[in-house]
């Protein structure tokens, strides 16, 4: 039954964020317009492997922003609509129905990688050389499951929240700077840098500009994935301990469709 | 009539701030607009590969304004729809410029101390010093500056009569006016048909007699503000005739108050 309530989850989330002007914006022209930005930013930098920051970065950017304002921002819609209590308290299971909704928005989300690819190569004829495809893939599979798990976990926190609409504005940006997205993140004041350690997706990043510029030390791709893997897990089992918190806090409160 | 035009101002700004939360105005009006700064100088520094910031500090704090003078008052005339005054705005016997005009001036008296706001984090932060800039001149760029973004921002806001994805619209726009105003990478690399579009966008000019006030670049400060406060002028005209266009089409088909 989960399996076909997620199916059917990540299908309507799909149709109904697609059908949404400003997931569009989001999707298609943002990616457009963040890859302009960073290859006339990155074009002069005497970087070798700019066009691995500018495509990367600009399609990641985008892929956040995707999640921020549809992953997180769906709660918010479902309360608007009226349907959050019943999809909470529905037999299904509202983990099964977030999860379904978030994968559907992310494995959507990814077409933005592909059209900051495909505009850096129509736009500035700047392709994106993979050295190693097949780690590529294994980073990628990683980055998907990183961002998921993020995603439960601030979904699960804008439940019991009505400033949803503030809160997915405001973690836009500084997730993309402590991940690493569009600069490495050891550019960041040491400090800061410890919060950027402690999230999957600044190690995702890693992983996939280490399989585009060619993996010269296996170990220590397989050392960051581990490193990635366990904090996905970690995060993983506090939104589950998280959900229970606020299963109770909801029905105790009973405010879930106050806005 | 100057006391009608103040108290429709003032009256506009007590609506917009009525409902005045803390958290808003700290993670929203301050925090991200700063975050955004903070990003794009650290982006800058590593792809320009420079420790003079200078020029994105003052780019960066131009494009502060954005929150108030695009996405605040480009969706004016979306809110007075939402609050059910459209309709009493459009039909009431006075002058519709001079209460537009008013909605933009409280604005940007903000939108100005944003701006300041934003060059003092950058000199903070980033070690940019004020030391031997003119402060009147500096000012006087600041002023002319907000007043053509804001003049841009009630141009913006007509087409909310005539579209419902202004969200779309805006941050279309908050990215165009990143790439085309100079503020993240000089206007000269762009190519020649782009460098009109620049020509045509607020705070073009502004960041350029900026910079000229910090010693970077060619070009006489005056005359730059004059072109600036002509294009905030050319802005108000379009709103204007755009408006005239867009009331008669609203008086004809009846939908002022469609949403």
């Amino acid at each position: 039954m989960t399996k076909s309530v997620l199916l059917s989850t990540m299908m309507l989330q799909m149709k109904q964020s697609f059908a949404r002007p400003m997931f569009q914006f989001c999707l298609i022209v943002n990616p457009v317009l963040n890859t302009i930005l960073l290859y006339e930013m990155f074009r002069n930098s005497g970087k070798t492997n700019f066009a691995a920051y500018v495509i990367l970065g600009a399609g990641l950017m985008a892929l956040w922003g995707c999640i921020c304002f549809s992953s997180a921002g769906d709660i918010n819609r479902e309360r608007f609509s009226g349907t959050l209590a019943l999809i909470f308290a529905a037999p299904a299971g509202f983990q099964a129905i977030v999860l379904g909704k978030i994968l559907g928005n992310t494995l959507l989300s990814l077409g933005s990688l592909l059209i900051s690819l495909a505009t850096a190569a129509v736009l500035y004829r700047v392709p994106l050389s993979l050295a190693d495809p097949g780690y590529f893939a294994v980073a990628l599979i990683g980055m998907i499951g990183s961002f998921v798990v993020v995603s439960i976990a601030i979904a699960y926190l804008l439940t019991l929240s009505r400033r949803t609409t503030l809160y997915m504005n405001c973690i836009e940006i500084p997730f993309i700077l402590l991940g690493g997205m569009a600069f490495p993140v050891e550019l960041l004041p040491a400090w800061v840098q410890v919060f950027s350690r402690c999230l999957a997706p600044t190690w995702a990043v890693e992983l996939l500009r280490m399989s585009v510029d060619g993996v010269s030390d296996t170990a220590l791709f397989w050392n960051k994935f581990a490193v990635m893997c366990a904090l996905s897990a970690v995060l993983a089992l506090l939104s589950m301990g998280l959900y229970q918190v606020i299963d109770r806090a909801v029905r105790i409160r009973a405010s879930l469709e106050v806005f | 009539m100057i006391k009608s035009f103040l108290s429709q101002a003032w009256l506009y700004q007590k609506a917009r701030t009525a409902a005045f939360d803390w958290r808003e105005f700290l993670f929203l009006d301050a925090g991200y607009p700063v975050m955004t700064l903070v990003f794009y100088c650290l982006l800058a520094a590593y792809s320009f590969q420079t420790t003079d910031l200078t020029q994105w500090v003052i780019g960066n704090s131009f494009l502060m304004c954005v929150n108030t003078c695009i996405f605040g008052l480009g969706s004016m005339l979306r809110a007075e729809r939402y609050s059910g005054r459209l309709r009493s705005i459009i039909a009431a016997p006075c002058n519709l410029l001079s209460v537009v005009l008013s909605c933009g001036l409280f604005p940007s008296l903000l939108a100005m101390g944003a701006v300041v706001f934003g060059f003092l984090v950058g000199s903070v932060l980033f070690g940019v010093s004020f030391s031997g800039v003119q402060i009147g001149l500096t000012l006087a760029v600041i002023f002319c500056a907000m007043v053509c973004a804001s003049c841009f921002g009630l141009l913006l806001s007509v087409f909310g009569l005539l579209s419902d994805s202004m969200h779309l619209i805006l941050n279309m726009m908050n990215y165009i006016l990143m790439i085309f105003t100079g503020a993240e990478f000089p206007v000269s690399q762009l190519p020649a048909a782009a460098q009109i579009v620049s020509s045509l966008l607020p705070l073009t000019r502004s960041i350029q007699a900026m910079n000229l006030l910090f010693g970077n670049g060619d070009g006489n400060i005056y005359i730059l503000l004059l072109e600036e406060l002509g294009m905030g002028a050319i802005y108000v005209l379009l709103a204007v005739s755009i408006l005239k266009y867009a009331e008669n089409a609203c008086r004809k088909a009846g939908k002022f108050d469609l949403f």
